[in-house]
C-alpha cells in the first residue's frame, strides 16, 4: 500500500532542496503509485503485469523565471542534482513578466477516496473477474477481450509559499468488448474507486448480449440523422469541448468556441455542463497539480457560455479567479477540467429512442480526433452496438458510422437527455454524463 | 547491471518460470516549447527502472518497480511469477516462443553531438529566433516553436542465454503558425505537424532543420490560407505529400499488419485489423506500385535499434511487394501463429511496460516519378501537405484524414491554394487507387513519436519514409 506521510514527506524535503540549490521559490508535485492490469484477448488472459514508480516533479522559481525538472531516483543524492537542474533551468531561461509566482495556501476540501477493498484487490481477484468476465461470452461462443485494472496512487503538493496537501486515491477500471462471428460486437465498461463494486458478471453479459443483438450489421446511407447517443458516446463530446474549448489559455489564445462568446446561448437549453472535483462521484484529488483548491465551474448553463477554468497563471494573466484546474508544470495546455459533468434531463434512455421516427443509437465513438477547434469539429467511428432506430424501436443493427460533426453545433441540437448519468472514461479524465438525443447529426460514411 | 539481471532470471527460474527476460532501462529527456515569443516550458526527465517478464504455467506474468537492487530484482520475479500463475487460471491455450538464438552484444545509435551538452541558452535561441520570425507576419496570431531530447541506455537479458546493451539519443522540433480570423483557426507546420520531426541524432539534427530559416515561408503560407477557398467537395485525383503519405502508412498499414492485432490481442482498446492470417500471401493490399517493408536497419531512423526488447535482431521485411500482402509485424509469440520466425518488432516503452508489437520504419518504396512530372500529369486534382487530423476505425479499413495545405491542379499545373482539405477512404480500395509514386529523391523517413498503442498506454517511437504519391478517385471535402 502507498504510504501518504512518505509522499508527503519526500515532497517538503525536494522544497527545502531546492531552496538549498538555489531556488528562490520551489514546488514539488510527488506521486507514488501501484497500478496492475490483467489484460485479456480470445477468452484468455494474454497479459497480467504491476508497476511499482514514485517519482517527483520540481518547478523551481529564480525572479520570474521558472524550470521543470523531473525524476523517479529517490536517493538524496538524485534528488538534489534533480534541484539544481531545475534551478539551472531556471536561471538559464528568459523571464516572463506575466509569471505571477507560485500560488499561496488556499484551504481545500479533504477528501478521502481511497477504498481499502481497492488496495486489498489482488492479481488473483483480477484473474477471477477477468474469467467471470470471459464466460459470459464464452458460454454464447462469442470472444472477449477487455481488462480488469486497480490504481493505488498517493499524490503530494508541497510549495515554498506553505502549499502541503495530500490525498491517497483508488481507482478500478474494467472494460470488456464482446465479439460474435457474424459482424456483432457488444460493450460495457466500469470505472469507481471500489474494486468491489465491480459487478463483473454483468459487466460480461451486458456487452455478450449486445454483441448478439448486434449480429449481422447493414448499411445506412450517409446523411444527417436524429442520433441517441449512450453516455460513453457523450463523454467523448464532452471531453473534446474540455480539451479544445474550456481552458482559459485556449480562449485567449483564439481557438475556443467560448472566444468573444462568453454569456452568449450557443447549446441547447437543456445543456449545463460543470466542472466539479467536489461532486461525490468524482475521482481523484481535490486539489490542483499546483495545490490550490479544485472549484466548481459552471461552463455551459442551460446552452448559455460561461467561463472558461483557470490555473495560477492564466487567472492572473486574464485578471479572473484561480478555478484551481493546473496541470502538472510546465503545461503546455494551460488549466484543463477534468472532473466534467454533465446536468441530467428527465427522460429514460428507452423514452428517448421511443421519440425518435428514424435514426441511430449509438453505443460509443472510436478514434475521434478534432479536424478543425473553434467550432470542435471531430470526425470519428461508431463502435460495438450500433442500430438503426424506427419508429421509436432499434430495428436493426448497423455497420460502423463515420461520423464529421460539430460537437458545439450537436449540444446546441440537443431535443432530449436522460435522467440517469453515468461515470465514462479513465481515471485521469473521468466524465459523468446522462445520454442524449441530438437533431440533425452528420455520418459522412460507413465501413462498408 | 548484469548481476542485478541474472538474479532477477535466477529468481523466475527457481520460482518455476519456464522463461524469463529482464530489461533494466534508464531514459533521459529534455523538452523546450516557446509560444508567442514567451517560453511556456523546459523541462528534464529521468526515469530508471526494472521490468521482469515471465512464463510460469504456460502464461505471461510482469512486475516492475523504479527500485533497482538485487533485492528487489527476486522480489519482482516472484511477484512475476505469481501473475502469471494467477493468469493461468483462467484456462487459455499454453504460451508458444518461437525460436531466437542467444546473444552477447552492444549497439549504439548515431549521434554526432551530444544535445545534453548543448547550452540551454543555445537552443532557446534558435526557437525564439523562429517564433519572433513566425510573428512578424501580422496576420499570425499564436506561434509555437518546440524541440526535445530523448536519450535512453537499455540491459536485457534472458534465460535464453543473451546479454544485450543498446544506446541511442533522439531529437526533434518543430514550429507552427496559426493565423486566426474571426471564429477560423488556420495553422501551418514545419518540417511536420504534432511536434516536428523526430530523428536518431544529437544537435546535428536541429541544425539541419534550420527553424528560423524556414520560418518566412511557414508565416507566409499561414496567412494565405485566410483567403485560400475551401477544399472541394467530391472524388477526384489526390496527390499526397511524403508526410501525411507516410501517417497514411502508419494508420492504414502499419497497425493493421501488426500480428498481435490481427490475432486480436489489440482488440478492447486500439482495435482488431481487417486482415487476417489468411490473407498473408493471397490478399492485394494495393496496386503494382505498392511496395511496403518494415526496416529497422535504416540508418538515422527512429525506428531502428540493433536487437528488439525480446532480444530478436533487426531485420528489413516486406509487408506488401507489388501489392500482394507478404508479411506481418511480429514478435516470438505471435510469429509462432504464421509458422516463422519473428521479424524483431517488439519494444516497449520503458522499463515498467511489457514489450508489444510495434512498427519500426513501415515505408511504401519509392517509385520513379519526378514530383514535376507527376502534377504535370494530372488533368484534374489535388495536392495536399502535412496532417491536421486522423482518424481510423477499429479495424483499420475507415480511415479520414485532415491537412493544413492543399493546393487545386488544374491541366498539369498547381493552382489555387486550399485550405481545410481532408479526405476519406477504405484501406484496400485506397492502395488499389495508388497510379504513381515518386522517386528516391523525393523520398523522406518521418520521425512519429506519439504512437499510442496497449493498456497500460505505451508511446512508441516508430519512423515511415514516403515519396508523393498519386491516388485516383478519392473522396475529398468531407463534412464542410
Amino acid at each position: 500500500m502507498k504510504n501518504i506521510d512518505a509522499t508527503r514527506d519526500l515532497a517538503a524535503r525536494t522544497v527545502a532542496l531546492a531552496q538549498e540549490a538555489g531556488a528562490e521559490q520551489a514546488e514539488v508535485l510527488a506521486i507514488s503509485e501501484t497500478s496492475s492490469l490483467t489484460r485479456f484477448a480470445g477468452n484468455r488472459i494474454h497479459q497480467n503485469v504491476a508497476e511499482n514508480d514514485s517519482q517527483i516533479s520540481l518547478r523551481a522559481v529564480v525572479g520570474n523565471r521558472t524550470g521543470v525538472a523531473s525524476t523517479n531516483r529517490l536517493d538524496q543524492e538524485s534528488l538534489f542534482a534533480c534541484c539544481e537542474s531545475a534551478v539551472a533551468i531556471a536561471k538559464s531561461s528568459p523571464a516572463d513578466e506575466a509569471f505571477p509566482g507560485l500560488p499561496e495556501p488556499t484551504p481545500v476540501t479533504a477528501s478521502d477516496r481511497a477504498i481499502q477493498r481497492t488496495i486489498d484487490f489482488t492479481a488473483a481477484d483480477r484473474a477471477q473477474a477477468a474469467g467471470a468476465i470471459i464466460e459470459q461470452s464464452r458460454v454464447r461462443d462469442l470472444t472477449a477481450a477487455g481488462k480488469v485494472q486497480t490504481t493505488i496512487a498517493a499524490i503530494a503538493i508541497a510549495n515554498s509559499l506553505g502549499i502541503d496537501c495530500a490525498a491517497l486515491t483508488t481507482s478500478a477500471v474494467a472494460t470488456v468488448l464482446s465479439m460474435g462471428g457474424h459482424g456483432g460486437s457488444g460493450w460495457a465498461s466500469f470505472i469507481g474507486p471500489d474494486a468491489s463494486e465491480l459487478a463483473a458478471e454483468a459487466l460480461g453479459d451486458q456487452a455478450a448480449a449486445l454483441a448478439d443483438r448486434s449480429a449481422t450489421p447493414g448499411i445506412l446511407e450517409a446523411g444527417d440523422y436524429t442520433v441517441v447517443l449512450a453516455p460513453e458516446a457523450v463523454g467523448d463530446l464532452v471531453e473534446f469541448l474540455g480539451w479544445m474549448g474550456f481552458s482559459a489559455k485556449a480562449v485567449a489564445e483564439g481557438r475556443s468556441f467560448m472566444t468573444g462568446h462568453e454569456g452568449e446561448k450557443l447549446m441547447s437549453p437543456l445543456v449545463s455542463i460543470v466542472d466539479d472535483a467536489l461532486a461525490s462521484h468524482a475521482m481523484g484529488p481535490t486539489f490542483d497539480y499546483e495545490g490550490a483548491a479544485k472549484t466548481r465551474a459552471a461552463l455551459v448553463e442551460n446552452g448559455v457560455v460561461g467561463s472558461p477554468v483557470t490555473d495560477s497563471y492564466w487567472a492572473a494573466r486574464t485578471g479572473t479567479a484561480n478555478t484551481g484546474h493546473a496541470l502538472p508544470a510546465p503545461s503546455a495546455w494551460g488549466p484543463l477540467p477534468l472532473n466534467l459533468e454533465m446536468a441530467p434531463g428527465d427522460a429514460s434512455i428507452d423514452e428517448l429512442i421511443g421519440s425518435v421516427d428514424r435514426g441511430v443509437y449509438v453505443t460509443r465513438f472510436h478514434y475521434v480526433n478534432i479536424e478543425d477547434p473553434v467550432p470542435v469539429l471531430l470526425t470519428g467511428m461508431t463502435r460495438d452496438g450500433t442500430f438503426l432506430i424506427e419508429n421509436g424501436k432499434l430495428t436493426r443493427p448497423l455497420k460502423n458510422l463515420r461520423f464529421t460533426q460539430s460537437a458545439v453545433q450537436a449540444l446546441n441540437s440537443v431535443r432530449g437527455v436522460t435522467r440517469e448519468r453515468r461515470l465514462v472514461g479513465t481515471e485521469g479524465t473521468a466524465s459523468y454524463v446522462p445520454g442524449l438525443l441530438i437533431d440533425g447529426f452528420s455520418f459522412t460514411g460507413q465501413t462498408g | 547491471m548484469k548481476d542485478i539481471i541474472a538474479a532477477a532470471l535466477d529468481a523466475a527460474q527457481m520460482s518455476g518460470a519456464t522463461y524469463a527476460d529482464t530489461r533494466i532501462v534508464d531514459t533521459r529527456s529534455e523538452e523546450i516549447s516557446v509560444a508567442n515569443g514567451r517560453v511556456e516550458g523546459v523541462e528534464s526527465n529521468a526515469s530508471f527502472g526494472i521490468g521482469v517478464r515471465v512464463i510460469a504455467d504456460g502464461s505471461w506474468g510482469f512486475a516492475s518497480s523504479s527500485e533497482v537492487t538485487l533485492d528487489s530484482a527476486v522480489v519482482l520475479a516472484k511477484q512475476a511469477v505469481a501473475i502469471a500463475r494467477a493468469s493461468a487460471t483462467v484456462p487459455g491455450e499454453p504460451i508458444r516462443l518461437a525460436d531466437v538464438d542467444a546473444y552477447q552484444d552492444r549497439w549504439s545509435g548515431p549521434c554526432v553531438i551530444d544535445p545534453f551538452t548543448v547550452p540551454l541558452q543555445d537552443k532557446l535561441d534558435v526557437l525564439l529566433r523562429a517564433d519572433e520570425t513566425l510573428r512578424a507576419n501580422e496576420k499570425v496570431a499564436l506561434t509555437k516553436a518546440h524541440m526535445g531530447f530523448y536519450a535512453v541506455h537499455k540491459h536485457f537479458g534472458s534465460t535464453l542465454g543473451s546479454y544485450i546493451e543498446q544506446d541511442h539519443v533522439e531529437t526533434g522540433a518543430g514550429i507552427v503558425a496559426y493565423a486566426v480570423e474571426g471564429d477560423e483557426v488556420l495553422s501551418r507546420s514545419y518540417p511536420n505537424s504534432h511536434g516536428g520531426d523526430w530523428i536518431q541524432g544529437g544537435w546535428e539534427v536541429i541544425e539541419a532543420i534550420d527553424l528560423p530559416g524556414n520560418a518566412p515561408r511557414v508565416a507566409e503560407q499561414a496567412a494565405a490560407l485566410l483567403a485560400a477557398e475551401p477544399c472541394p467537395t467530391g472524388k477526384i485525383d489526390l496527390i499526397i505529400d511524403g508526410s501525411q503519405l507516410g501517417l497514411q502508412v502508419h494508420e492504414s498499414v502499419g497497425h493493421p499488419t501488426e500480428l498481435d492485432r490481427v490475432l486480436g490481442d489489440e482488440a478492447a482498446f486500439a482495435g482488431t485489423s481487417f486482415l487476417g492470417l489468411d490473407d498473408l500471401d493471397t490478399l492485394r493490399y494495393g496496386s503494382e506500385h505498392v511496395t511496403i517493408t518494415a526496416d529497422a536497419t535504416v540508418p538515422n531512423s527512429l525506428g531502428s535499434f540493433g536487437y528488439d526488447d525480446e532480444g530478436v535482431p533487426a531485420q528489413r521485411d516486406p509487408l506488401v511487394s507489388d501489392g500482394l500482402l507478404t508479411g506481418f509485424l511480429t514478435s516470438r509469440e505471435s510469429a509462432t501463429s504464421i509458422d516463422r520466425t519473428s521479424n524483431g518488432c517488439m519494444r516497449a516503452d520503458g522499463w515498467n511496460r511489457i514489450p508489444l508489437i510495434r512498427m519500426t520504419t513501415v515505408s511504401l518504396e519509392p517509385g520513379d516519378w519526378t514530383f514535376k512530372d507527376l502534377i504535370a500529369d494530372t488533368e484534374d486534382g489535388l495536392y495536399i501537405e502535412t496532417n491536421n487530423s486522423w482518424s481510423i476505425d477499429d479495424k483499420r479499413l475507415n480511415f479520414q484524414f485532415a491537412c493544413e495545405i492543399g493546393w487545386e491542379i488544374k491541366n498539369g499545373e498547381l493552382g489555387r491554394m486550399v485550405k481545410n482539405p481532408n479526405y476519406t477512404g477504405i484501406t484496400p480500395e485506397f492502395w488499389n487507387s495508388c497510379d504513381a509514386v515518386c522517386s528516391r529523391d523525393h523520398w523522406k523517413v518521418w520521425g512519429l513519436n506519439n504512437c499510442g498503442k496497449g493498456e497500460p498506454m505505451q508511446v512508441a517511437h516508430v519512423a515511415h519514409g514516403a515519396a508523393p504519391a498519386r491516388f485516383r478517385g478519392v473522396s475529398v471535402g468531407v463534412g464542410r
